[in-house]
């Protein structure tokens, strides 16, 4: 009998401080703040929305950086508040999601990091030689046509082994589109997407493991986000761009190439790759690209994401040059905050 | 067998006097509960896997399982040709590296090892099959994948180049890699079973042969092998399912390209891996559906691997019940 009182007696205390426990986070949070945004996607954004989470005080954003793959995923069935992709939601993903908006919140550019041994020098490529080389069609770094455009460097005879993101990636979104408008070859044979027919080359997942493949390659190249090549001392190409001028993935080529935006069409959708031939573009780095917030426009959390989305898109882009994001220009930033109305609960 | 008996006569006596137990009661809903959730499980996650698959049967029909494109870009063709094929050389690869492995292993352990050896050695193997797929699978990129590309490939291929399998440019990313991350993965379970088998071998038989004059390893062709050779096919069975399933570390390290070739050193891809890889934000409702597609022909696969091991199981169990 005095086991039972005694195991009940446990009880007791341990419900009584369960409960206190209970009283005593939910305390916290609301002193801190209204309340907690979560978001998942685009790795590409994270370091942004790190700086942001640190920054924004009305609410707590919780982000998970799982890909932008992942993220439409979540926002798609509504575990997330918001998601974020680097890549525009695809028809099919429009209508999967049902009712959500793409909104423009941030803009940066996909690098171009290299392993070649020994090299003297940074390399040189162009949207010709790019293509080429994961069609398949240029397998040697010592081939004519990369050493026409690097003069004065010792390129080695070794095989080249381009890598790709093996996962639905809004990276290989930005670099497919690339690749598209530069190659009438690649447009016709792989087209654009979050991924694609690899014609050459192998296969890694995430930023980290084309990272990994390139560095561990002797002779590989891939593409990853260049906030994610600086951080990991990735070497990376200049690339030409069309007014024939060599350009880096820094702040002056991304805002360059944002320059081509004039008007921002219903989709929502932008992209700035490949810049033409002008003055204005002269700087441009061509592989550049938006990334987008997805939001759902009927949720419980309307105020507070509207309010989040609405600092990150005016204050919180003070962050971003830091980390090599272009503050978004006014056209879209008009846009932006327009369709950010539509979120209501 | 008397004691079950003593039970079950005593349980049917309790009930003939209708004493109302409800502690028993309870505990009979919450373990009938608990089975019938797991059951019901399996179920939901069949028919919701093929009911997504629905479109991509049939729009591809059978015709998938031969088609080798995988193209999610302008074409929007899909075939599991090439997925069925990857996964094929890998587990395959795998279980003719692990079997033979597992059984050197799993026969030290249990006839040749001193006595004092046999626990640890037995705990860290099976401590193997602890270690999570990504950690392998990272392992496998940034320590065994330069291995491989700098040492073993160029070996195999001096030695066996004339061999196809063993053809074209060693690369850390590939077939062979992915082979032997899966050979790691199922090490454990083939070898711990196999010596689960062999420690149900009975003394006096092993004995008997020693005594006849035979040398150990007459003993174990002669008297372990037989005894246990069914339950090694069923172990190998639970292996091979165990490679065919596994997605996050072949990911890591086969390279994702769909293509059907005779080198292990090139890039290729498994059912499972394609399914992890490209699931998650497929763009299209159609590549959607053509990986559920996938996950039905991996989900036939596993339960057939699996009922086969049962069956051998079974059999294995009815010839002799001592080992169980």
């Amino acid at each position: 009998m005095t086991k039972v009182k005694r195991s009940g007696a446990l009880l007791v205390v341990l419900a009584l401080a369960l409960a206190a426990a209970v009283a005593g986070t939910s305390n916290a949070s609301t002193s801190r703040s209204s309340g907690t945004l979560k978001g998942a996607g685009s790795s590409f954004v994270a370091p942004l929305v790190a700086q942001w989470q640190a920054n924004y005080k009305s609410s707590d954003i919780q982000y998970n950086p799982i890909g932008s793959g992942g993220g439409i995923a979540a926002i798609t069935s509504r575990t997330v508040d918001f998601g974020a992709s680097d890549a525009p939601l695809s028809r099919d993903q429009f209508s999967a999601c049902k009712g959500c908006v793409q909104i423009p919140w941030a803009l940066s550019a996909t690098s171009i990091p290299y392993n070649i041994p020994g090299l003297n020098g940074r390399l040189h490529l162009n949207a010709g030689v790019i293509a080429d080389i994961y069609l398949g069609k240029i397998t040697n770094w010592n081939s004519s046509r990369v050493k026409a455009l690097n003069k004065g460097l010792s390129l080695p005879d070794l095989k080249i082994t381009p890598v790709y993101r093996s996962d639905n990636s809004g990276t290989s979104y930005n670099f497919t589109d690339y690749l598209s408008h530069a190659s009438a070859e690649w447009k016709s044979k792989v087209g654009i997407g979050v991924n694609a027919n690899w014609p050459a080359g192998i296969g890694a997942p995430k930023s980290n493991g084309v990272a990994a493949a390139v560095s561990q390659t002797k002779g590989g190249v891939g593409y990853v986000d260049v906030a994610y090549a600086l951080k990991n001392h990735l070497q990376f190409a200049a690339i030409q761009n069309k007014s024939g001028k060599w350009a880096l993935p820094g702040l002056r080529g991304i805002k360059s190439a944002a320059a081509l935006i004039k008007s921002v069409p219903s989709s929502g959708e932008l992209s700035i790759v490949n810049p033409p031939k002008a003055a204005k573009y002269k700087n441009a780095y061509p592989i550049s690209t938006f990334t987008y917030v997805i939001l759902p426009t009927k949720t419980s959390s309307a105020s507070e994401l509207r309010q989040f989305v609405f600092w990150a898109l005016t204050n919180g882009q003070q962050y971003g040059p830091k980390l090599l994001f272009v503050p978004i220009p006014k056209v879209v930033l008009v846009y932006s905050e327009k369709i950010l109305k539509k979120v209501q609960s | 067998m008397s004691s079950i008996a003593t039970q079950a006569a005593r349980a049917a006596d309790l009930r003939r006097r209708g004493r109302f137990r409800p502690g028993d009661v309870a505990l009979h809903g919450l373990t009938l509960a608990a089975a019938l959730a797991a059951v019901s499980l399996l179920f939901l996650i069949a028919w919701k896997v093929t009911d997504q698959a629905l479109p991509a049967i049939h729009d591809f029909g059978l015709h998938f399982l031969t088609t080798k494109t995988w193209d999610p870009g302008t074409r929007q063709v899909f075939g599991a040709a090439a997925f069925l094929f990857g996964t094929a050389v890998t587990s395959i690869g795998a279980l003719l590296i692990a079997g033979p492995l597992s059984i050197a292993i799993a026969l030290f352990l249990t006839e040749l090892a001193p006595r004092w050896l046999r626990g640890p050695v037995g705990a860290l193997v099976e401590m193997l099959a602890a270690v999570p797929s990504v950690v392998i699978g990272l392992w496998g990129i940034l320590v065994m994948g330069p291995v491989v590309a700098d040492h073993v490939e160029p070996f195999l291929k001096r030695t066996f180049g004339f061999v196809p399998l063993f053809g074209g440019d060693p690369s850390i990313f590939g077939l062979l890699p992915a082979i032997l991350v899966l050979t790691i993965m199922i090490t454990p379970i083939v070898s711990s079973v196999s010596r689960e088998l062999f420690l149900g071998v009975p003394r006096d038989l092993k004995e008997g042969a020693l005594a006849l004059g035979t040398t150990r390893w007459e003993m174990i062709r002669g008297v372990v092998f037989p005894y246990a050779r069914s339950g090694i096919a069923a172990a190998l069975i639970l292996g091979l399912g165990r490679a065919v399933g596994e997605a996050i570390a072949v990911t890591q390290v086969i390279g994702g390209n769909v293509a059907i070739h005779w080198s292990l050193f090139k890039p290729g891809d498994t059912l499972a891996s394609r399914i992890a890889s490209q699931y998650q934000g497929a763009s299209s409702a159609k590549q959607v559906s053509a990986i559920a597609y996938l996950a039905v022909i991996l989900l036939c696969f596993s339960l057939l691997a699996n009922v086969a091991a049962q069956v051998i199981v079974r059999r294995f169990a009815g010839r002799h019940p001592v080992a169980r």
